[in-house]
């Protein structure tokens, strides 16, 4: 965007500085509603983290230097959040790539009523996930909810979704992939439909299989897109609350809390707005160094 | 052309502006915004609420919400420079937790100034939900005590009884001991046909409060009565562990999830003999309009063990109000907690606070069973409360769905409980 000024004139450089000026001009009140919207709170989170502030006692003095980091590292259950929740990230986001990719690769084709496929996936999509947790809540419920009342109508076992320590975490994972993957689906189909074709028709006179060209051709000339995908979901599933916090509130057991319901805790149960805020920076630095990580794997890859 | 339509756009932005202006004064001093939790409770007194109006002419504005969200709501608030709620309703739990932070207005003056006879509240519903620290900062609304209510009919039926004898070699009647309950519930689950007991093992207060009647009813109390953390004792084990045996042996599918919704849904299907649970949830499982299975088929008894938890809602007014909203919030708090009002709520199935309603010869007519909701109450003893009761009841509740799961040996979850509170009442000591 910004052009070189080497070589160009006096009235060249002015218009060059009145063009960036109109830019900035435009771009200042969506920044400054940033800055008051993200900025102002991340760095009023910082300086909470460090403080001795709670809801009872509502002051930022004395500061208490790393107490509230330290309180959160010594307690046992901040590392099982922690664990769980990048477990939990792994397994949704891979399930919403997989899934995602074979739904979009369906849609890329000539498709009677492509329309309505698009506009069903985008229900989930569409809806807030309270909502969603809510609607899942009724129909897993293992007395009285529609899903189990089916298996029994068929003859199959009528699980406990919510209540059993082992099934609470991949039911929470289905519902998550449920809501999630119109998202992904999206980005991948926009990504399949801008892929140049020549490679393609090139593939077809030399006999590549369907197969082939999917491995050879589709995946590598998607890569960039998936990685991007990957990582607005990856940020997405570290933060996943709502579906927790209506589900199963972290149980059974300690079976689905993850580091989000943790922070909550922290700070509408405890008061303890300064140890939340600390925790929530824990979340913060693994998702950025996930991001980076992935990223740069990704770049290394392509080239 | 410009203009001309510059013009128009000023004159729509002046209208809005106008617009906004009035609607902002118009609602000031004269509507009352109430969070309040959905259940019946709340009905009766939106039911009521023209009358409040006609006299007063302040409009109140009754927002509904599930218990869970509540707090949170509250306390975002109660934080603020201004509460948009103007006028509390804190349970229990929290009525350490808020006079605490100093978020809630001082009621005496208020009280002294109207003359306002608080003689007939029942006086522990006043420790529980109106005094903290030697002040007045609530007073009581309706209480919820625990009980147990259970099917008589099953109870009744001639094949359960004599498999009862055979396999027991005694009777099967109400029972009185909580080792009795845990025996009977897990012989319905097996011979019934429905489960035993429809328990509300969800992590948090769900549970939390379940639990406290089986350690009441063991002899266990969470402190002693020097404010010593008693939880951890061989009467704290013995519930523990008949509380894990009922919720593995004779609940229903989904009893670690199970909130009081999918409890009372149970039991209103006749999907269970048993819940331990609010005693007024007895009106609505004996009405044949909302639960024809089971209406006329329930009955209300104290806790097996003679003591269920305690509990209640008080009315308070947020200290970040102006005088003109905690003036119009005490006309309300008065009006709505009044003799006369208590009793019309009461005939239609509120929880009394005061002696002179459960007494009134209209209430017991038309509800005979309040003489035992009486007892229910009387006998009822509380979770601790304290500035951080809602946290501890989060600490408690992941200690009891661990060891519900199998996932913690009662002891251990028991001491890790017991650990627990002590942490908490020594944080709150050192605020």
């Amino acid at each position: 965007m910004v052009q070189p000024t080497v070589g160009m004139s006096g009235n060249g450089r002015r218009l060059r500085r009145k063009i960036q000026a109109t830019g900035w001009t435009f771009a200042a009140p969506g920044l400054a509603l940033l800055l008051i919207v993200v900025a102002v709170p991340l760095v009023l989170a910082i300086v909470l983290a460090f403080s001795s502030y709670t809801f009872l006692h509502t002051n930022v003095l004395p500061f208490t230097g790393l107490a509230n980091v330290k309180e959160n590292v010594q307690d046992p259950y901040f590392w099982h959040s922690l664990w769980l929740t990048v477990g939990y990230s792994a397994v949704t986001v891979t399930g919403e790539v997989l899934l995602g990719m074979g739904i979009a690769l369906l849609l890329n084709q000539d498709l009677r009523f492509k329309g309505i496929y698009y506009a069903i996936l985008t229900i989930p999509m569409a809806m807030s996930p309270v909502s969603v947790a809510l609607i899942w809540h009724m129909l897993l419920q293992p007395n009285l909810g529609i899903v189990n009342h089916v298996l029994g109508t068929l003859g199959l076992p009528e699980p406990d979704w919510l209540g059993s320590t082992t099934l609470a975490f991949w039911s929470v994972v289905l519902v998550d992939i449920w809501q999630q993957v119109s998202f992904v689906v999206l980005i991948l189909t926009a990504g399949l439909s801008a892929l140049p074709t020549e490679p393609y028709e090139a593939a077809a006179i030399d006999g590549a299989s369907i197969a082939q060209r999917l491995y050879y051709l589709t995946l590598p000339l998607i890569r960039p897109v998936a990685a991007v995908a990957v990582i607005i979901q990856l940020i997405n599933e570290f933060r996943a609350y709502d579906l927790f916090y209506v589900l199963t509130k972290g149980g059974p057991g300690i079976a689905t809390d993850v580091l989000s319901y943790f922070v909550y805790r922290k700070a509408f149960l405890g008061l303890n707005i300064n140890e939340a805020s600390a925790a929530s920076f824990g979340l913060l630095i693994v998702v950025l160094l996930l991001t980076i990580a992935f990223y740069a794997l990704i770049s290394r890859r392509a080239h | 052309m410009l203009k001309k339509g510059r013009a128009w756009f000023v004159l729509a932005v002046a209208a809005c502006a106008a617009l906004f202006v009035v609607s902002t004064a118009s609602a000031q001093g004269t509507t009352l915004h109430i969070l309040m939790e959905d259940v019946p409770e709340t009905h009766i007194i939106e039911n009521l609420l023209p009358q409040f109006e006609q006299q007063t002419g302040i409009k109140v504005d009754i927002q509904k919400l599930v218990y869970s969200e509540m707090h949170d709501k509250l306390v975002t608030q109660l934080v603020s420079s201004s509460s948009y709620y103007n006028v509390l309703e804190v349970d229990f739990l929290w009525a350490g937790e808020f006079p605490a932070a100093g978020w809630l207005e001082p009621l005496q003056p208020y009280v002294d100034k109207t003359s306002f006879d608080l003689k007939p509240f029942i006086p522990s519903m006043l420790d529980l939900v109106g005094n903290y620290d030697k002040k007045l900062y609530m007073i009581p609304m309706y209480n919820y005590s625990m009980g147990l209510i259970y099917r008589k009919d099953l109870l009744a039926d001639p094949k359960l009884q004599s498999a009862y004898e055979a396999a027991f070699g005694s009777k099967l009647e109400v029972p009185k001991t909580l080792k009795e309950y845990v025996q009977v519930a897990k012989f319905m689950n097996d011979h019934a046909g429905v489960a035993g007991a429809a328990m509300q093992g969800q992590r948090g207060d769900p549970n939390s409060m379940e639990f406290s009647n089986y350690l009441f009813s063991a002899g266990g109390h969470y402190l002693d009565a020097s404010g010593k953390v008693a939880l951890d004792s061989p009467a704290g084990l013995d519930a523990l562990n008949l509380y894990v045996d009922n919720i593995q042996n004779a609940s229903q599918k989904g009893a670690l999830s199970a909130t009081l919704d999918d409890t009372f849904q149970l039991m209103c299907r006749g999907k269970a003999w048993s819940m331990v649970t609010y005693w007024w949830m007895l009106p609505q499982l004996d009405d044949a309009s909302t639960c024809p299975n089971v209406a006329g088929k329930v009955a209300l008894g104290v806790m097996p063990g003679g003591h269920g938890e305690s509990g209640g809602w008080g009315w308070a007014i947020p200290h970040n109000e102006s005088a003109q909203a905690k003036d119009a919030a005490w006309k309300f708090i008065s009006w709505v907690q009044s003799k006369k009002v208590a009793v019309e709520r009461a005939l239609q199935g509120h929880a009394p606070v005061r002696s002179d309603v459960f007494e009134d010869p209209s209430v017991l007519a038309k509800y005979p069973y309040y003489k035992q909701a009486e007892s229910v109450v009387q006998s009822g003893e509380a979770f601790p409360v304290f500035t951080y009761s809602a946290q501890y009841e989060d600490v408690l509740g992941r200690q009891l769905s661990l060891a519900a799961a199998g996932q913690a040996k009662p002891a251990d979850a028991l001491k890790a409980a017991a650990d627990g509170l002590q942490q908490l009442l020594t944080k709150a000591k050192s605020q």
